[in-house]
């Protein structure tokens, strides 16, 4: 027992003098003013600091969706130009080339360990992108992002928005600005942080487990799929965007032969979106409906097809507070509803039914004081049709021993932000749920909140 | 067999005529969008491509992105009692939110944008 006291003893100072380091330095960061801005691309290119575009980044503010909507062209930098006259193109070219980097290093630690590995992992990197971002001519712009990832040892592309925009037109009186998109993930294009691609959280682990089912639009084709679409904002107020898809397998042999991909798009997938926003000096609100159908053959590219319709509603409301130096609250949603009639895999032995659905919940609300910190609560919740065969079951971890989609939880992040373009961010995932059950989920034994993952972020931009 | 191959490329021709109507049936709303938009004059490019983003097309600056900055509204008697040649300064060297111009804008552009805020008054 006295043993036991002296290790308690001496493991309480080490602590304290750990912690005590720990806030002298996070004193000094913080009593530090920054001396230079944030300067990624976009940055470069319109001289503005990354706080003009993004409460924190990604999260757009009206003028960083401003920006995205006008094809990422904006600029207050020298250009190369030569005016387009009779039979001759004009020019319209940055001096400066746009291109960003991003630094992600990070440590993930489960509640309990995966059989068989170690707990507590850090990524040096998790990974690192390039970004081609900012703007290719008059009208033309890009946010084009290749990713190395650490754990597949590689390259490889990600997000990506090539778009073409016109500003400077009227429709029925009003200005409209509408534009050409090319990109590789539905939502991709969107400007609000509502929706998946660039919805909360904003930055995860890729260590823990994740749960099995997700919607088709909530992130399954992402960098899976190519798609032209447009888009057009009428008078500030609404939105619409259109996108077809065909599957673009990256790192598959083209043409594609559909073997070894679970999507293979039959004929083209179309994407929509439709959004309302209104905006005071204070308060900007969006309620808005997207969705996709797909047709699919797994594995093939002929043959019967599994069919998907999602269809999602989603809102967001940004609250700027003068009486707190201009901090900012923001409260986001979004439902998906997956309709899927999965003939292919049914037939294939793949589930125990066509006909299935997919429920998905997701909100959040944060709270960023300044540009500096910010704190954010998110839950989410899934449900959807039980089917043993599509949920595989005797499998650890991954499986699910009822052979239900169920996974319910939630999500705190903290995030610091020294300069605008230096993010350290804390995160806890917890669940209730996971893969159908909160306890023994995958019949061998292990909880749902054995997958609870501590994560801690450094990310550098630059 | 020969049946199948048959099959095979009827369905093909199916889904790559999918493909192409889909394909014009974009084109075909992005044309009519296109025609039915009204095309702006040329002396308004300067001020579409540089200040429409926070002050509007009408100069109103009540968009979002020009509330959230608090964009002045170019139409406005403070904004107008200003002269031509402070005008001028704040396009190149900014003020506040508002950055400078200078390194991107000729003079010439600087001195057609004073004279096309002096004119959103009276549009």
């Amino acid at each position: 027992m006295q043993n036991f006291r002296i290790a308690f003893a001496a493991r309480i100072g080490f602590l304290t003098k750990a912690l005590g380091a720990i806030a002298v330095i996070a004193l000094l960061v913080v009593l530090t003013e920054p001396k230079a801005r944030a300067v990624p691309s976009y940055s470069r290119q319109t001289g503005l600091s990354c706080a003009t575009c993004h409460y924190a980044p990604p999260e757009l503010t009206p003028f960083g969706r401003k920006f995205k909507l006008d094809g990422y062209t904006f600029t207050t930098k020298p250009t190369v130009s030569a005016d387009k006259k009779d039979h001759n193109s004009g020019l319209q070219l940055l001096e400066a080339f746009p291109l960003s980097v991003l630094f992600d290093t990070s440590f993930t630690a489960t509640q309990k360990p995966q059989p068989g590995t170690q707990n507590g992992n850090f990524e040096f990197p998790q990974d690192a992108s390039l970004f081609l971002a900012g703007s290719w001519g008059s009208h033309v712009g890009s946010f084009l992002q290749v990713t190395y990832d650490s754990q597949g040892d590689h390259f490889t592309w990600d997000n990506t928005d090539i778009r073409y925009a016109d500003n400077s037109r009227h429709l029925f009186g009003k200005p409209v600005t509408y534009g050409i998109t090319l990109n590789n993930n539905p939502t991709v294009e969107d400007l609000w942080n509502s929706t998946p691609a660039w919805g909360f959280p904003f930055v995860s682990n890729n260590v823990a487990p994740t749960p099995s089912a997700a919607a088709l639009v909530n992130g399954s084709l992402a960098q899976d799929v190519a798609g032209l679409g447009g888009y057009g904002m009428w008078n500030d107020h609404l939105y619409l965007a259109g996108t077809i898809y065909r599957t673009e397998h990256i790192g598959g042999p083209q043409p594609n032969p559909g073997t070894g991909f679970a999507f293979n798009i039959r004929g083209v997938a179309p994407y929509w979106r439709a959004a309302w926003q209104a905006s005071t000096e204070n308060n900007n609100l969006e309620v808005g409906t997207y969705g996709m159908h797909m047709k699919s053959s797994p594995n093939a590219i002929m043959g019967l097809t599994d069919s998907y319709t999602d269809w999602a509603f989603d809102f967001q409301y940004d609250r700027t507070i003068p009486q707190f130096k201009n901090d900012v609250l923001s409260i986001r949603g979004t439902y998906i509803r997956e309709n899927s009639s999965l003939e292919a895999t049914f037939a294939g032995g793949g589930a125990t039914q066509a006909r299935h659905h997919l429920n998905t919940v997701q909100g959040n609300a944060e709270y960023h004081f300044g540009t500096r910190v910010s704190g954010t609560v998110g839950v989410f919740d899934i449900t959807g049709t039980a089917d043993p065969l599509l949920f595989a079951q005797g499998t650890a971890i991954t499986g699910s021993a009822n052979g239900s989609p169920a996974s319910s939880g939630y999500i705190f992040n903290l995030s610091w932000w020294p300069q605008q373009n230096i993010n350290l961010s804390y995160q806890f995932t917890g669940y209730l749920r996971f893969n159908g059950a909160s306890t023994d989920y995958d019949g061998a034994g292990r909880n749902a909140a054995a997958n609870n993952s501590n994560y801690l972020l450094a990310r550098f931009v630059f | 067999m020969g049946k199948r191959v048959e099959g095979k490329r009827e369905n093909q021709c199916n889904e790559s005529s999918r493909v192409s109507h889909s394909q014009a049936l974009i084109c075909l709303i992005f044309l009519a969008l296109a025609s039915s938009v009204r095309a702006q004059s040329d002396a308004t490019k300067a001020y579409a491509a540089n200040c429409a983003i926070c002050h509007s097309a009408n100069g109103s600056g009540d968009a979002s992105a020009g509330k959230a900055l608090k964009a002045k509204d170019l139409r406005s008697p403070e904004v107008q009692k200003i002269s031509d040649a402070d005008i001028s300064d704040v396009i190149t060297k900014g003020k506040g939110q508002m950055p400078a111009f200078g390194s991107k804008l000729s003079a010439d552009t600087i001195k057609s944008l004073v004279a096309y805020v002096r004119k959103l008054p009276k549009k």
